[in-house]
């Protein structure tokens, strides 16, 4: 009986997993040094995003939630590729992709 | 996963046996090219070791096994050796969500001194529902494993083959998608089952109430998506890296490309992957564009009929007349496979910056234009 | 029953993988924990049963965007970091002190609401069909799906414009 409920996966295991990818994308983004990797919390954000709105559609039977998903994943391609754009062009000019080319920008 | 212990057992020894038929079919499909291209040649080919050269096979196999294992001094270990397996990956678990012969009807029958119920057995290693989304996400993923293998041989050849293999296979994989947008749009489906079923009898299509039908046509895809088809083919090619767009290993600027650092198994594991891909890439185009696993204007009832008239038992004819379809839906497959292989020594490389114009300034306008143009049509015959 | 034990599998690989992009010193891996982690939420949306979402997850996010940063990651040929994280000591435990502050009161809040939880008669039984989903997109949201068509063009010659500029920053 206790394995069985434990089991029962509902609504709260789901963002409560969500809550948990959503504070490490954070933690990426605010203690990382490289762009990149910055960039890629923002993908894990975006994802476990994604994941809650997947897990309300699911277990309150609306069809919204996939449709919103939808909308978020192209805006993540699309974020993506500027994203990369830039990576490249701050790699071309600065030989390094890291948060520290913000101090070059003093002047 | 099935409700009983049968049909688990069946479904896992079909998952299993459908995994074997692809990798058995790839040194078959090494001899094939091998032959193929000398007989294109005008030479001979292997054919010292048995009968016209097919136990060259095995005499390649042992080879392959028994080739010295080294991972290069600056390579990444885990990410070399971990790059043939993903080129595996993709290709079986893509191949397995295709339905190679029809649903098959199973009465109860006695085994083990019980009595199992009635079965419904799909021809295919599992059943997603949405069939084609899941083949090309299963497929796109195909790129990581030419990128882990061109980055983990620390090789500049290497890497030069994996970045050119990774955006040919990202450009081609717009107009392999949109070029099938199309047909999906004609049989207004994802499911395969319903694509194959809507492709029985005869060549005929409702326009706008009225019935019009070519009676000594099937009722193939091909008819309908012409253009389609021929955008799928070619974007095909390119995605599972053949010639004319073997870039990625033109041999004469990169050496080998991405798999220039591998060799015994771990080379073959890239030539399993590389021939599933193509098992892959004929296998929908038989789904799509050439009525699947069906006998043209013969249904599977008709033979099953035909089968019982004969004094068989019904599960019998109904096992006999799968295995058939299953016949017809690889010989289908396999001429895809002769025309790759004939393609292959027909047709010259093209250069880098043709092939990239191909894909994004000829395919990708054409495929677009090809779907605007059913959705328009197939609108307007549904008013 | 065996969805509980999927999603406990899923949910520790998925947690794995994100720690794998937060902690590992070297971007390519990095990028290839995240890669694992978009397979992994994939398979999860298979279990919530959208599949469609699952298959656009793998060829959108898994099969396109995480191909380019691995890509670029393997053109820049970074080498693994000696000092992965920016800021002091004490920021840092300041930044993962707030971020656990907000993991623990969403999940808090998650389970002590326990109106929504699994049982409850509206929950989803059968697979979305690409049809509804296909009908909200169309009908309820076609302006926001025309606008993102907007957005991705302006994204598309951002893009080109940014990686052609001759001169300015490009000049060094």
């Amino acid at each position: 009986m206790q394995v069985n409920d434990m089991l029962a996966v509902g609504l709260n295991h789901y963002l409560f997993l969500s809550a948990i990818i959503f504070s490490i994308g954070i933690l990426t983004v605010l203690l990382r040094k490289n762009l990149i990797v910055i960039l890629m919390g923002i993908e894990l954000m975006l994802n476990a995003v994604n994941l809650s709105f997947i897990a309300f559609s699911h277990f309150s039977n609306n069809a919204n939630g996939p449709v919103i998903v939808f909308f978020v994943m192209t805006l993540a391609a699309a974020e993506a590729g500027v994203g990369l754009a830039l990576m490249v062009t701050i790699f071309k000019r600065f030989k390094v992709v890291d948060i520290s080319i913000f101090e070059k920008l003093k002047n | 996963m099935g409700s009983d212990l049968v049909e688990v057992l069946i479904n896992s020894v079909k998952l299993v046996l459908i995994f074997l038929l692809m990798v058995q079919l790839v040194p078959i499909l090494v001899w094939v090219e091998r032959r193929g291209s000398a007989f294109i040649q005008n030479r001979y080919g292997p054919n010292r070791v048995g009968p016209f050269g097919l136990m060259q096979l095995l005499a390649d196999a042992v080879k392959f096994v028994f080739k010295e294992e080294f991972v290069p001094g600056k390579g990444h270990k885990l990410i070399f050796y971990a790059a043939p397996v993903v080129a595996l990956i993709p290709g079986a678990l893509a191949f397995a969500a295709i339905p190679l012969a029809n649903t098959f009807h199973l009465e109860p029958f006695m085994f083990l001194g019980e009595s199992w119920g009635p079965y419904d057995i799909n021809f295919q290693g599992y059943n997603v529902g949405i069939g084609i989304v899941f083949i090309l996400g299963v497929s796109s993923l195909g790129a990581y494993a030419l990128l882990l293998a061109g980055w983990g041989s620390a090789n500049k050849y290497s890497l030069y083959g994996a970045l050119r293999a990774v955006a040919q296979m990202i450009s081609y994989e717009l107009a392999l998608g949109l070029s099938i947008v199309g047909a999906i749009l004609v049989y207004n489906t994802f499911d395969f089952h319903s694509i194959i079923a809507q492709q029985a009898g005869a060549l005929s299509f409702t326009i706008s109430g009225r019935e019009l039908g070519i009676p000594f046509l099937p009722n193939w895809g091909i008819f309908y998506q012409p253009l389609g088809a021929f955008l799928f083919l070619v974007a095909a090619f390119a995605e599972t890296n053949r010639l004319p767009f073997d870039l990625p290993e033109a041999e004469s600027e990169l050496i080998a490309g991405f798999h220039t650092e591998y060799g015994g198994m771990k080379m073959l594991m890239f030539y399993l992957g590389e021939y599933g891909h193509m098992l892959v890439a004929s296998a929908l185009l038989v789904t799509f564009y050439f009525g699947g696993y069906q006998l043209p204007f013969v249904s599977h009832v008709m033979i099953e009929d035909m089968l019982k008239s004969f004094g068989l038992g019904i599960n019998m004819a109904n096992v006999l007349t799968a295995f058939l379809f299953f016949t017809v839906f690889m010989i289908k497959c396999l001429i895809f496979l002769w025309i790759y292989v004939w393609v292959r020594w027909t047709l010259p490389r093209f250069r880098y910056d043709q092939l990239m114009d191909l894909g994004w300034k000829t395919m990708l306008p054409w495929a677009l234009a090809n779907t605007i143009v059913t959705a328009v049509v197939v609108f307007l015959a549904r008013i | 029953m065996i969805t509980g034990y999927l999603f406990y599998m899923l949910a520790f690989l998925l947690i794995l993988f994100s720690l794998g992009v937060l902690m590992h010193s070297s971007p390519l891996f990095s990028s290839l924990n995240l890669v694992g982690s978009m397979i992994v939420l994939s398979a999860m949306y298979y279990l919530l049963q959208v599949p469609f979402i699952a298959a656009v997850q793998l060829i959108v996010y898994a099969g396109a965007v995480m191909v380019l940063f691995v890509m670029v990651m393997m053109m820049f040929d970074l080498k693994h970091e000696i000092k992965i994280f920016s800021g002091g000591f004490i920021s840092n435990a300041i930044k993962c002190g707030l971020a656990g502050f907000f993991a623990f009161t969403i999940g808090a809040t998650a389970f002590m609401s326990t109106e929504m939880i699994s049982g409850s008669a509206k929950v989803k039984t059968e697979v979305l069909s690409v049809k509804s989903m296909a009908q909200l997109l169309f009908k309820d949201y076609l302006i926001e799906f025309e606008v993102l068509g907007v957005i991705l063009l302006l994204v598309a010659v951002g893009a080109v414009a940014l990686s052609r500029i001759k001169g300015g920053t490009h000049a060094s």
